[in-house]
């Protein structure tokens, strides 16, 4: 079933709660009444079509209208990403952070080092999340747009060209792994490995906002490989063709 | 690929047809026999191969209760999938490996059958069985934790580079770890080092 903008807010959020956080990243929250998703989406100014395909994606694994999105603009796009972005580092992350905090204060007893451990691997996954990210809003999102700019102009130039060969979105595919990686690990550190008789429910809750993470971030990870990236190589193709000798 | 053998046993043409279409988008291959009545169903069920039995609950209903002992009693490995179509509650849930509810949509029928149809093909891997690392690559672990490239490993144990490679390999595949940090956090809580 696709979600169409003629639907009830409230109903979307009763077919697939996992959408909560994906609404609220585009200002979308709570106390909808019966509005329909294209009255929450005027009110707030989101485009509603843009919504719509992000919304049915992560609500069905099958269904990615890769074209589709590329047919929205980078703006847009971009747009999307930051605020996931956020959610990411302001949200999630200092959630799990508490979690895990909590966990480790309700242990006492000898093993509270193997805790720390854990804390620390976390910690480290943090950075290496917030490394990856800053770089992507510092350095390839300027990037993106500067190749957008040259490109809606129809205007290549020497400097743009040298721009592409300095770093161009096949570094930036070849540099986009390996963060989740730890994640991974960490998962099966607390699944399989952890030897404490820590608090079970506390150690759940760590593990269903790992395992959610994880999901969100793989379709985020789609959206920038089967979306950005492509709609920033055709760009990058045109211009160095049509370069000014 | 062996084919599967699939009994439908539905009053519902309508219901039968719609079965075998989804079915057919898993993309196994099956052998389908449609039934509408219970003297051919037990005839089936005794004399003929069989794999998977999807049965609906109205017409288990419509069956006389030597005729459903038979059918639930089937002694020869069989899955046993039912349709709830009446819409009430069947007394026969304890009989079946799976429901089909009357809401589920063909994504989650298909992936339910899917389900049944996958645990036919392939009753237990070997792989199940849990993986201890071996004492060579233990010693291999306690380096990596303490931060050793694989030159270093290779120099201290006196083997090949690529060996180290392969125990690294084997040691991420069987822990499920696949990180340095991740496997010096599993080092320290075995005791293989300690910091």
């Amino acid at each position: 079933m696709l979600i169409q903008s003629n639907m009830k807010m409230a109903e979307v959020i009763h077919l697939d709660y996992h959408l909560l956080p994906i609404v609220s990243r585009f200002g979308i929250n709570l106390g909808f009444g019966d509005k329909t998703i294209e009255q929450v989406c005027r009110e707030q100014g989101v485009d509603t079509n843009f919504f719509l395909e992000i919304l049915n994606s992560y609500y069905n694994k099958d269904y990615f209208p890769q074209k589709h999105l590329q047919g929205f603009s980078l703006e847009v796009i971009i747009e999307y990403l930051r605020k996931s972005h956020d959610y990411y580092l302001h949200t999630k992350i200092p959630l799990i952070e508490h979690l895990l905090r909590q966990m480790i204060d309700s242990f006492q007893g000898i093993g509270t080092e193997t805790l720390k451990l854990i804390n620390g691997f976390f910690a480290e996954y943090k950075n290496e999340l917030t490394r990856h990210i800053d770089r992507e809003e510092e350095k390839v999102y300027p990037y993106v747009f500067t190749v957008e700019a040259a490109f809606i102009l129809r205007k290549s130039s020497k400097e743009i060209v040298r721009l592409i060969h300095a770093y161009s979105m096949e570094d930036f595919e070849k540099e986009h792994d390996n963060v989740e990686d730890k994640l991974f690990d960490l998962k099966n550190i607390l699944i399989k490995y952890l030897p404490l008789p820590v608090d079970l429910q506390l150690c759940h809750a760590v593990l269903i906002e790992l395992f959610r993470l994880e999901t969100d971030l793989k379709d985020h990870a789609r959206i920038e490989d089967k979306v950005l990236v492509p709609k920033v190589k055709y760009m990058e193709k045109w211009l160095i063709e049509h370069a000014t000798v | 690929m062996k084919n599967t053998y699939v009994i439908i046993a539905d009053i519902s043409q309508l219901s039968r047809s719609g079965i075998m279409a989804i079915m057919k988008q898993t993309g196994f291959s099956f052998i389908f026999r449609e039934v509408f009545q219970a003297e051919k169903l037990i005839r089936l069920l005794q004399n003929e191969p069989n794999n998977l039995l999807i049965i609906s609950n109205s017409f288990l209903n419509s069956c006389s209760p030597e005729v459903i002992r038979k059918i639930l009693s089937q002694s020869t490995p069989i899955l046993r999938v039912l349709i709830q179509d009446t819409g009430m509650n069947s007394r026969f849930y304890n009989d079946f490996h799976e429901i089909l509810k009357p809401e589920d949509n063909e994504k989650v029928i298909l992936r339910k059958l899917e389900k049944q149809v996958r645990s036919l093909i392939k009753p237990d891997p070997a792989t199940n069985q849990p993986e201890e690392i071996s004492e060579r690559e233990k010693d291999v672990l306690k380096l990596v934790a303490v931060g050793m490239t694989n030159k270093e490993i290779a120099e201290k144990l006196y083997i090949s580079s690529h060996t180290v490679i392969t125990h690294r390999k084997n040691i991420t595949s069987k822990l499920g770890i696949k990180t340095i940090a991740g496997l010096t956090v599993y080092a320290i809580i075995h005791k293989l080092v300690s910091f």
